[in-house]
């Protein structure tokens, strides 16, 4: 078995624990009730979210400098499993808000949901250079432009957009404003959702891998057969 | 050369071919006299009300002229295949990158110089001055930005289609500053406008290297 798919099957259990820990070792919430308990797989996928992003743009300075393909195959197949990420982490956060908030799309919008569009939107822009660059070098040296840029204008946007009141509540992990259980089910979600992650990344990583090889060999054997064509 | 007077060679070269063809600049000036038009048949206007969009109408038409300002940089250099000699000069990429950056941004204040005076005529409100202020600010930035998506998109299959999809998640800041300089707090507002206009100048500098290098 490989190591990819021990890894796989691994977050199956990984999952099954972290539902137990979320829904029935976590207590209730006093105030929100059973709603609170989207807060440790939003906050998790947000966190792999931001993971991948930070793999893109580690990707992309090291292929910008070292032209490193390895680099650039790691970018690649780290921005899909970002934007899956984020977009979990946006259906959370608006299943959570709808009774909490009695929250309407189409009556308010608020900060951090329209600064999470702009960081889906990015890097839905960054999957699209890969896919409309002439493959190759380019589309490795366009992506990897985008890749960093973005990830530079990320944060500007998620600050910029807090000059308009948000409803998002501050964090509590850092602060320590969360009760040990609760901590302790957050922990193991993240370690999941981490894990999944990781596996997803890696698995694509790999196919990357394994269809440059296969473009490569039939380009060999296109040339092999044209030397053979040739008088 | 020095790295400034080969910008300002690419830039003068720029604005010197718009003049002698008169391609955009007519074509962006109709976009924004149209687009005050379609405001005025597609919002119920009264005084209060126009008052209230006309910020909004602005920030709307400078994003999509800048589109069309950008875009035009280096799509036409693509169109006749001048981009490589251009590259070819001993100017270097970030200089010619810097010169059309400065032409667009030039080509997009001219179209604001209609847009502002047009707002006034068309929807009868005079915009603050610190809003015509931050308008201007966020010119600069989002030439850099927009001229280095633009230099990238012309590269991709997709050509115009990119350039939107790429600049325009990427401009907000400037919107959300330029709307903030019409509150209480617009010292800070232009003050954050400048400081990301370095940022970004600097940003897009250090990354049209990799984006003309071929």
């Amino acid at each position: 078995m490989t190591k990819l798919r021990l890894a796989a099957l691994l977050c199956m259990p990984a999952f099954a624990v972290a539902a137990y820990m979320d829904f029935v070792f976590a207590p209730e919430d006093a105030l929100q009730g059973p709603v609170q308990r989207i807060f440790y797989l939003h906050v998790s996928s947000a966190i792999a979210a931001y993971v991948c992003f930070a793999l893109v743009l580690a990707g992309s300075v090291l292929y910008l400098w070292r032209e490193s393909p390895r680099a650039d195959r790691l970018a690649r197949a780290a921005a899909p499993v970002g934007l899956l990420f984020t977009s979990v982490t946006f259906v959370m956060g608006m299943i959570w808000a709808k009774p909490i908030w009695n929250w309407d799309p189409s009556k308010t919008w608020d900060a951090r949901l329209s600064s999470t569009a702009v960081l889906w939107a990015v890097y839905a822009g960054y999957v699209l250079v890969r896919r409309f660059a002439p493959p190759g070098r380019t589309a490795a040296r366009l992506a990897a432009v985008v890749g960093v840029v973005g990830f530079v204008d990320v944060p500007i946007v998620h600050f910029s957009v807090q000059w308009w009141r948000t409803l998002h509540p501050q964090p509590v992990i850092e602060t320590g404003a969360l009760p040990g259980s609760m901590l302790a089910a957050w922990m193991v979600t993240l370690a999941a959702v981490l894990l999944l992650a990781g596996t997803l990344v890696a698995t694509r990583y790999a196919t990357e891998r394994n269809r440059e090889a296969s473009e490569a060999r039939l380009q060999r054997q296109e040339m092999v057969q044209l030397a053979a064509e040739a008088p | 050369m020095s790295f400034t007077a080969c910008a300002l060679a690419v830039a003068r070269k720029d604005l010197v071919s718009e003049w002698r063809s008169r391609e955009v600049l007519p074509a962006l000036a109709q976009f924004v006299l149209l687009a005050l038009v379609v405001t005025l048949f597609a919002f119920d206007l009264d005084a209060t009300s126009a008052a209230r969009i006309a910020p909004g109408v602005l920030w709307l038409v400078v994003l999509f002229a800048g589109l069309v300002s950008f875009g035009r940089a280096f799509a036409a250099e693509r169109e006749q295949s001048s981009l490589e000699a251009l590259l070819l000069t001993p100017a270097g990429p970030v200089a010619v990158f810097a010169g059309k950056a400065v032409a667009a941004a030039a080509l997009l204040l001219a179209c604001e110089a209609v847009l502002v005076p047009g707002i006034a005529v068309f929807l009868g409100v005079a915009l603050p001055p610190l809003v015509v202020a931050a308008v201007v600010l966020s010119t600069l930035g989002m030439a850099a930005l927009g001229c280095l998506f633009s230099a990238l998109a012309v590269q991709t299959r997709a050509r115009e289609l990119l350039l939107p999809v790429l600049a325009l998640p990427i401009w907000i800041p400037f919107v959300v500053y330029g709307a903030a300089a019409l509150t209480g707090r617009a010292p800070q507002a232009l003050a954050n406008l400048l400081a990301l206009d370095i940022l970004v100048v600097v940003v897009a500098g250090l990354a049209a290297r990799y984006v003309l290098d071929d």
